[in-house]
């Protein structure tokens, strides 16, 4: 009984990941329904979308699926139908015939594949201009900090080996190297369809360079990724600010030596203030407490903006455990898994992985792949012909 | 009656530079023997006491570069709380020493012989000018003003340790600059941290005293400039006996003294830019308290037609210490 119950799941599995496989081929009467329609809502917000912004961007997003789609029945037009080619009587004629359709099937897979990449695409529904990026040190004290830095590192050289611009605004270390967070704002559009996949639980095994005894120790960091919508901006003028110093009266200039460095900054419409004396120069306190302030500034606002927020850090994060990972770096068997990869999610060469260039970025776009693939099987699935949709209503 | 107001201070400069100067044989014979370690809170007790009992302010900070300094780690990757932080027995004689020479009122900034003056790092030398906080605002408010010319031929009067050419250099790299320095120790200083920023290739540094007529070495005497910047000596003659312990002590006076009324020097940079600056050209001056109006006047009386002052500026002070002024 409870062996059949497990086939059963097992079976049903299987099952879909077949029926998934296949909604995406282009047979499918739905994938092609849901085309058509696409084309048709095109062509409408063509004649309508004068002036509307929202509308605008909906067409934009549309253009290539479309523009695709009608290269695609371009070329199957230009395909003879079998019965010509039977009645064709002239021996050399449908020879050349058959050339001709063999080239145009060729042509056809290939203008699938890029249709089906832009339906992919069109998945991915939000575009944000930019995005708060978090590493946090989680369960394994000092050693998780240690491997907090280490992804820290992987992922700044990440977002330069994309070219991707970025901040960083808080950041908070420990004496031996180690990180306890970081916050990074990475300013390109692109850049969030990248990195949500990134977002979740890191587990290193490895033994660490604080263990005394050589075992093996599991530790986790982990990683939010927090869109930034485009309406959140954070101006400051210098008559909200008021800028304060120790040395506040007596002599100035040739006269003393004071190493006067600390900086305070009071941001007056909210009476948020902070304070910097990172740094030996008060230019650079100053600097360093106007970005912080800034940063407090948008994070304020962020929260005001985006009620969802918390909630999206705390499925992102899991609760920290150590079980709830999404990706294991092993040291011992010099290796990386992602566990949501089914297949060949494993690979090896760890230290070219973490050094954050084109090993991490192919594994990336693997994730995204197969995220969009699965989001856009759920779309098919739950989606209606707005023909079926109105007889429906009518019943 | 300076001389008496300062010998109680010289003595405290002996001590000061005899207690640097111990080090050498304290630390070869520490490092040899000593492998105990300190931790970095026990060395610090009773310190922060005698610092205040000397009337150093700010005490926590001196402490922390100290600290950052004997360690020689970089000063923002420091705790302030110094957790964990532990001194081998050389380091804490040595930091003993510093500590004892701080008490004496040798500037922080000859201590640990370096400094940073915006984005860059300058080494420091007992003789030599030590760059201000204010002047960074007024470097700040010169690469504002420059930032999108093409090409700035500048000249730096009087230029210390190099503090405001080469944050200049360091900011745009379309500035090429020049400075004079009377000091020997001063040019040789500049010239060094211009090597240790890589900068060398836009700059240059002359030994030269400004005098009525021989502005310039002879070398450059036909040379015309798009911006002249200078920190002339600007404290008042009477005003010495005021000045901090750091300063008076410490500092060479001939970077200070401004005569009189402060501008004795600066008269003799008007007349260098009215010679040296080309028509349009700005000169640049950080300058004391009550000089800007005083500048505005002498230029209306005695500058008529040659050179035009353009504006004042404050620090971040508030205080109203910088002009612009532009040849006619």
């Amino acid at each position: 009984m409870l062996l059949r119950k497990l086939l059963n799941v097992r079976y049903s599995c299987l099952v879909r990941r077949w029926a998934s496989t296949d909604s995406l081929s282009l047979q499918n009467e739905k994938l092609q329904a849901y085309l058509e329609s696409l084309r048709q809502e095109y062509y409408a917000l063509r004649v309508n979308a004068a002036g509307n912004s929202s509308l605008y961007e909906r067409l934009s997003r549309l253009d290539p699926v479309v523009n695709s789609l009608e290269k695609h029945r371009a070329l199957q037009r230009n395909i003879t139908p079998k019965q010509e080619l039977a009645a064709e009587k002239d021996e050399d004629m449908r020879a050349l015939m058959q050339e001709e359709n063999n080239v145009y099937a060729d042509l056809l897979r290939k203008q699938e594949e890029d249709m089906l990449q832009e339906l992919l695409t069109l998945a991915d529904n939000v575009d944000y201009p930019a995005l708060i990026f978090e590493v946090k040190a989680g369960a394994g004290g000092q050693e998780a900090m240690l491997f907090a830095q280490e992804l820290y590192d992987m992922y700044t050289s990440y977002f330069e080996h994309m070219g991707w611009e970025y901040e960083e605004f808080a950041y908070e270390t420990t004496d031996i190297g180690g990180l306890r967070h970081a916050n990074l704002l990475v300013s390109d559009p692109e850049a969030y369809n990248w990195l949500r996949y990134e977002a979740g639980v890191h587990r290193v095994q490895r033994v660490p360079t604080t263990e005394k005894s050589g075992r093996m120790h599991t530790s986790t960091a982990s990683i939010t990724v927090i869109p930034r919508p485009a309406d959140v901006h954070v101006h400051l003028t210098d008559r909200d600010l008021k800028i304060e110093t120790k040395r506040a009266s007596g002599a100035g200039g040739q006269h003393v030596n004071t190493t006067d460095s600390a900086v305070r900054i009071v941001h007056l419409p909210t009476g948020l203030a902070v304070e910097c004396q990172s740094e030996r120069s008060q230019l650079k306190n100053r600097e360093l407490a106007l970005k912080r302030l800034q940063a407090k500034l948008m994070q304020q606002q962020l929260e005001s903006a985006e009620a969802s927020k918390q909630a999206t850090r705390k499925s992102q994060q899991g609760n920290l455990n150590r079980n709830e990972k999404i990706r294991t770096y092993n040291f011992m068997q010099d290796r990386v898994t992602d566990h949501r990869v089914q297949q060949g999610g494993t690979l090896h060469n760890l230290s070219g992985f973490l050094a954050g260039g084109q090993q991490l970025s192919v594994l990336i776009e693997r994730l995204q792949l197969e995220q969009r693939k699965s989001k856009l099987v759920e779309l098919l699935e739950t989606w209606q012909a707005p023909q079926e949709a109105f007889e429906k209503k009518l019943n | 009656m300076l001389k008496y107001l300062k010998r109680p201070l010289l003595t405290l400069r002996q001590s000061a530079t005899r207690a640097l100067s111990n080090s050498t044989k304290t630390t070869a014979t520490t490092t040899a023997t000593g492998g105990r370690l300190i931790e970095v809170n026990k060395a610090l007790n009773g310190w922060e006491a005698k610092l205040k009992d000397a009337g150093v302010q700010d005490t926590d900070f001196n402490l922390k570069c100290i600290v950052s300094h004997v360690l020689k780690r970089k000063f923002n990757t420091v705790p302030d709380d110094f957790s964990q932080l532990k001194f081998n027995s050389a380091q804490l004689a040595d930091f003993e020493r510093f500590l004892e020479a701080r008490c004496a009122r040798m500037p922080l900034q000859h201590i640990i012989g370096e400094w940073d003056f915006m984005d860059i790092t300058l080494k420091t030398a007992p003789t030599v000018f030590i760059p201000r906080p204010e002047t960074e605002e007024f470097v700040r408010l010169v690469i504002d003003n420059y930032k999108r010319a093409e090409h700035v031929n500048m000249l730096e009067v009087g230029c210390g340790s190099g503090a405001m050419s080469l944050s200049m250099l360091h900011a745009l790299p379309q500035v090429q600059a020049t400075a004079i320095e009377r000091s020997k120790a001063a040019t040789a200083l500049a010239w060094e941290n211009a090597k240790l920023l890589g900068l060398q290739q836009r700059f240059e540094v002359h030994n030269h005293t400004m005098e009525t007529d021989k502005y310039m070495p002879e070398s450059l005497h036909d040379k015309r400039y798009d911006l002249i910047i200078s920190n002339p000596p600007y404290v008042k003659t009477d005003e010495f006996q005021y000045l901090h312990p750091e300063v008076v002590v410490y500092e060479n006076l001939n970077a200070l003294d401004g005569g009189s009324d402060g501008l004795r020097v600066a008269r003799l940079v008007f007349d260098l830019a009215c010679v040296h600056l080309r028509p349009g050209g700005k000169l640049w001056l950080e300058l004391g308290n009550e000089h800007p109006p005083l500048v505005k006047t002498i230029m209306h009386l005695q500058y008529e037609g040659r050179l035009k002052f353009v504006q004042s500026y404050q620090d971040q002070y508030k205080r109203e210490r910088f002009v612009q002024l532009e040849k006619v």
